[in-house]
């Protein structure tokens, strides 16, 4: 048996008296991939902010890789190995590609040059433009700029946001073949998506969120093949109506 | 402790503090106040005649005009090309102009340089405090008016108070210009009390001192800063009554509690006093729509007019394509539904019809109007109101006080009318009540008026939005993703509602990723991705074109084809613990 | 020659107090109005320190460098952090600041008494040398040599060092900057310190060039320092150089073609045609954040 890495019990998030998150628990394994989906307002990312440490919950516990890290903040959330890629990117615009990566190795001290070639390998248009400010790549290459920033934190688990967001379905082949990539490398990975069927696919397992809360679990085989689960919570289908 | 010159003081301070207060009510940090006060002084005092010849009344009242009229001024010159400025910038500008100011006064002869110039003494507690009596009902009467209410919404956030019409730049000016004529007046009186003035009287801490005073005092409440002059005024005489002498120790005080105030007290000294909510009784608005007052409602265009004309749009950032080549047209009474992933450009198409964001080439035309060179608030004048993805509540205030704002278009002025307690001012104010309470009525949250607008659930914000919106009794109403975060039920009230404000003749443009809802809701559904409009057409239309399900809807085809493919491995390693 | 030499000595100093300002507004987006009294304490305390043990100029600025950095954390604990989860950050933090600027001249006050100070004789070396037709004390020379060699070595420490790239992380997106893991806390902290310690060693050489410290010459060079960061472009490490620099040779002009007493009226004129002309400053940015 493989043991949970992260543990979250009774998770609570509130905005003010918003409540956006309402008492979500959950585990994920070592070294599996599980997506969270859910329409947008749901809750998703709400819940990787707070297990990151980028808001602090309102209430409920989690634990990684066995200890008590409900309170901690993301500064050394990330030296521990958890990792975020987040929603919408987020690459410094206006520093070069080159330093957006200095900033993700700086743990790695000595070993960040090496460690930064081997992305630049991964990724020859980031190489190639390596002295030019991340502001100028096009979203897919940004993408790329935001996962091979969170790898070189060296983490255990990874969480990727909407990591297809405004991707042509060309690259999002790409952005999953990396993802399977970083799983395959031991990491574990939470995803988050709209693309939900994809997620799934992909996923060993998945929650399916609503209003702050988790409506449903299973495999990703599992959550597939229920066509109602798919309609009444993806809204992609006939629901609504 | 309460000698004459403390209480004129205080009264001064106070009327000084209220000139600070009548910009930061609209989110304004100015420091000229203390360079109009200086000019309208001096002015005042080389103009107005001796008292010997007009006796000391008539004298004051005529230097009063003058400081009033030179203030104001002041402000119209230095506002003019500053009130594009936001934050600091305007802070550092206005400070500029003050020191500027200052500067010339020390150098010209007619007021007698930095000996300063001699005035008659005319002003005594009497005067000064009738005076800041009379500034603080100016400031009590603003708060419930039109006018009030629309500094309130800059304040707490300018662009949704754009999208409901105000129009801020007109706006943040008048708010300037009183400003400018109470720091005329304040100066003014400094001047007949103190006896002789200098230009160090005008000085960057003369300004740091007035802000001070009107921040310990608070500009959440028109009393905050009388509260904050007796509070600042009184504190270096009890200090000296209760014997602390020490020269240095008395700004340490001072500066301590400041801090303590601006970190435990956020809203200053009046923020003690609860503050009186503008409730709303339910049953009286009957009442009021039995009585015949209503707000003036607009025409909307007949049923199939063009409402919106897009041709060939565009937006595109630093190389991006946000948006590209769209050509759409909406019809008056339609429900368009504006579909697509996260990213392939439906905000910033909705952000460029409500006029919020500029096209980068094509054209749009919306209820008559030109979009692109038409600020924000004409446009919601011709009749667009919108919500926002992330919902822009004014949160300190309550619903009502919400959708109040959201009446500015269609209700009347009443400040003016307000400072004379004239009745049809009230009668006004109450139809602008009872629309916003139906506005609320029709999104099912007048239980829910007076709360707090960051109190509401997520649902009930965004349902507060769209009461917002339809406030101002739109002719197209945006909205951008009003279900998100609302539940089954929810979302289905929702779709009710939109469904039966387009039989009142209303055209509704909304974003929803709930597909389901969209199909079900609108008459007219717009495809968009990266950027282009991939389809449009009815619903049945949409379900069935081909491109729409091979890159969005398809989804479900190709889903229901994979699932028995083995691409989840490994059910020992199963995750699915969830315990929720 | 001489004027645009004299310029150069005050404008340096402009310079280097208003990289402290624009330091914090850059990365930070806050206006830390306790600077400029940092600005005065530090002068004061480098004129006690010199009367009290002897030490040379050179000791005293490092400790006085040091005072300033400890000063600049004390600030920003007391004055800032507390705050910045309130909407209202930027202004209320602009009013604490003011409150710190009040306490610590009050601080002043009690320590030094209200009179004006000079450095005792012998604290800098005299002499003085010619530059072109111009003469110069060593003192100018230095004051010119240590500011502007500390603008640069803070340019380089924000363009090449780890904590210089943290820096413009934070002040690009510090939601980005906390997912990186970036302490920003400390981040914040650390400029509030550099930024201080860089006002507080301009604080002792204005002290220096006109041999006198007062109480209130943090509030005279305050509102300078504004209008040198509107001039450079708020938030612009290089603008802030150039902006000292251009309102110090401006004002020597302007004494010697206008007359003394309109002396201070440039620094506000300058401030203002740049806000109408150019709102983003010689060197700043629209919309754009940089350190």
């Amino acid at each position: 048996m493989t043991e949970a890495i992260l543990q979250v019990t009774d998770l609570r998030v509130t905005y003010g008296k918003v409540e956006a998150v309402r008492g979500v628990s959950f585990e994920v394994q070592q070294g599996s991939l599980v997506t969270l989906v859910g329409a947008n307002g749901a809750g998703k990312s709400s819940i990787i902010n707070a297990i990151a440490g980028i808001v602090k919950p309102a209430g409920g516990k989690v634990t990684f890789q066995g200890q008590d890290i409900t309170r901690t903040g993301s500064h050394k959330l990330v030296g521990r190995g958890l990792v975020q890629v987040p929603e919408g990117r987020q690459v410094l615009s206006t520093l070069t590609i080159g330093e957006n990566l200095q900033l993700g190795a700086r743990k790695l001290r000595g070993g960040a040059a090496s460690a930064i070639d081997g992305i630049y390998e991964r990724f020859p248009v980031l190489g190639e433009r390596r002295h030019l400010p991340a502001g100028s790549l096009s979203g897919g290459e940004q993408q790329m700029l935001a996962i091979g920033r969170a790898m070189l934190a060296e983490p255990q688990l990874i969480f990727m946001d909407e990591p297809s967001m405004g991707l042509a379905p060309k690259i999002v082949d790409e952005v999953f073949k990396v993802i399977e990539e970083i799983r395959a490398g031991g990491t574990t990975v939470v995803l988050v998506e709209q693309n939900a069927r994809r997620a799934l696919q992909a996923a060993d397992g998945g929650h399916i969120l609503q209003n702050g809360e988790i409506v449903r679990s299973g495999t990703g085989a599992e959550l597939l093949a229920d066509d109602g689960i798919i309609q009444a919570y993806l809204g992609t289908g006939g629901g609504g109506k | 402790m309460f000698t004459e010159s403390v209480l004129v003081f205080i009264a001064l301070n106070g009327i000084f503090a209220y000139s600070f207060y009548a910009v930061l009510v609209a989110g304004q940090l100015s420091l000229g106040q203390a360079g109009f006060a200086g000019i309208a002084a001096f002015v005042a005092a080389t103009l107005a005649p001796t008292p010997t010849d007009w006796g000391p009344i008539p004298t004051l009242i005529v230097a009063i005009v003058i400081g009033m009229v030179v203030g104001s001024l002041a402000a119209v010159i230095l506002g003019l090309p500053t009130m594009r400025l936001r934050g600091v910038f305007l802070a550092i500008a206005t400070l500029g102009f003050a020191e500027g100011i200052r500067i010339f006064i020390l150098n010209q002869s007619w007021t007698g340089g930095a000996q300063g110039m001699s005035v008659p003494k005319i002003v005594g507690p009497e005067i000064a405090w009738v005076l800041l009596i009379v500034v603080a009902y100016w400031f009590w009467r603003q708060g419930r008016s039109r006018y009030g209410r629309a500094l309130e919404a800059i304040r707490e956030d300018e662009l949704a108070a754009r999208s409901i019409g105000i129009d801020v730049g007109r706006h943040r000016l008048t708010a300037f210009v009183s400003a400018g004529a109470i720091a005329g007046l304040y100066g003014v009186l400094w001047a007949y009390f103190m006896r002789i003035i200098a230009p160090e009287d005008f000085s960057f801490s003369t300004a740091i001192d007035g802000l001070v005073t009107a921040v310990v005092g608070g500009s959440t409440n028109f009393f905050g800063p009388i509260l904050g002059s007796g509070f600042q005024t009184m504190l270096p005489e009890i200090q000296r009554a209760v014997g602390i002498e020490a020269g240095w120790l008395r700004p340490f005080i001072s500066g301590l509690l400041l801090l303590i105030v601006i970190l435990y007290l956020p809203g200053g000294i009046a923020s003690l006093v609860p503050r009186r909510k503008q409730k709303i009784d339910v049953a009286a608005l009957g009442l009021a729509e039995a009585s015949g007052e209503s707000v003036a409602m607009r025409e909307h265009p007949a049923k199939g007019e063009v409402v919106v004309q897009l041709n060939a749009l565009a937006k595109e950032y630093g190389g991006v394509h946000a948006v590209q080549g769209v050509d759409l047209t909406v019809r008056s009474g339609d429900v368009v539904g504006l579909i697509g992933p996260n990213g392939a450009g439906k905000t910033t198409l909705v952000n460029m019809i409500s006029g919020l964001i500029p096209p980068s080439s094509g054209s749009a035309t919306v209820l008559g109007v030109e979009v692109g060179r038409t600020p924000v608030h004409k446009i919601a004048a011709a009749g667009v109101t919108r919500t926002f993805q992330h919902s822009k509540l004014f949160n300190r205030l309550s619903a009502l006080e919400n959708v109040l704002i959201g009446t500015h278009l269609v209700a009347k002025p009443t400040f003016l009318r307000r400072l004379l307690w004239l009745p049809s001012a009230r009668r006004d104010e109450q139809a602008a009540l009872a629309q916003a309470a139906r506005c609320l009525d029709r999104v099912g949250l007048l239980e829910k008026a007076n709360v707090e607008a960051k109190g509401l659930s997520y649902g009930d914000q965004r349902r507060l939005e769209i009461a917002r919106a339809l406030a101002a009794d739109p002719s197209l109403l945006i909205l951008d993703e009003p279900a998100a975060g609302m539940n089954h039920v929810e979302a289905e009230e929702l779709s009710a509602l939109i469904r039966s404000l387009a039989n009142d003749g209303l055209t509704i443009i909304f974003i929803e990723h709930n597909v389901g809802m969209v199909l079900g809701t609108c008459d007219h559904i717009a495809v968009l991705n990266f950027g282009q409009l991939l389809a449009s057409g009815t619903p049945a239309e949409i379900e069935a074109d081909e491109r729409v399900i091979e890159a969005y809807l398809g989804a479900v085809q190709e889903a229901e084809a994979e699932t028995s493919a083995p691409v989840v491995a490994d059910a020992s390693d199963d995750p699915n613990q969830g315990r929720a | 020659m001489q004027q645009l030499l004299n310029g150069l000595f005050i404008g340096s100093i402009y310079a280097l107090f208003a990289i402290g300002f624009t330091l914090v507004f850059g990365i930070l987006d806050r206006l830390n109005l306790a600077h400029p009294a940092v600005f005065a304490a530090s002068a004061f305390v480098g004129i006690g320190l010199a009367e009290a043990f002897e030490l040379s100029i050179w000791v005293i600025l490092v400790l006085v460098f040091l005072f300033g950095a400890v000063l600049g954390l004390v600030i920003e604990r007391v004055a800032f952090r507390p705050l910045k989860n309130r909407p209202d950050a930027h202004f209320a933090g602009l009013i604490a600041s003011i409150a710190m600027a009040g306490m610590i001249v009050a601080v002043l006050q009690a320590f030094f008494g209200p009179q004006t100070r000079r450095f005792p004789e012998g604290t800098a070396p005299e002499g003085k040398v010619e530059i072109l037709g111009a003469s110069a004390t060593y003192v100018q020379l230095a004051i010119v040599v240590i500011c502007i060699g500390l603008v640069i070595a803070l340019n380089v420490l924000v363009q090449r060092s780890s904590l210089g790239r943290s820096m413009r992380a934070v002040a690009e997106n510090p939601t980005a900057a906390r997912v990186l893991g970036i302490n920003v806390d400390r981040v914040t902290a650390m400029t509030f310190s550099i930024s201080s310690a860089l006002g507080a060693v301009a604080g002792v050489l204005f002290a220096l060039n006109v041999n006198s410290a007062q109480l209130g010459m943090g509030t005279a060079i305050e509102l300078k320092g504004l209008a040198v960061i509107i001039v450079g472009g708020m938030g612009s490490l290089p603008g802030a150089l150039v902006g000292g620099l251009i309102l110090g040779i401006a004002e020597v002009f302007a004494i010697q073609y206008i007359g003394s007493s309109w002396r201070d009226f440039i620094a506000f004129a300058l401030l203002f045609v740049i806000l109408l002309l150019m709102p983003q400053g010689i060197f700043g940015k629209r919309k754009v954040r940089e350190v």
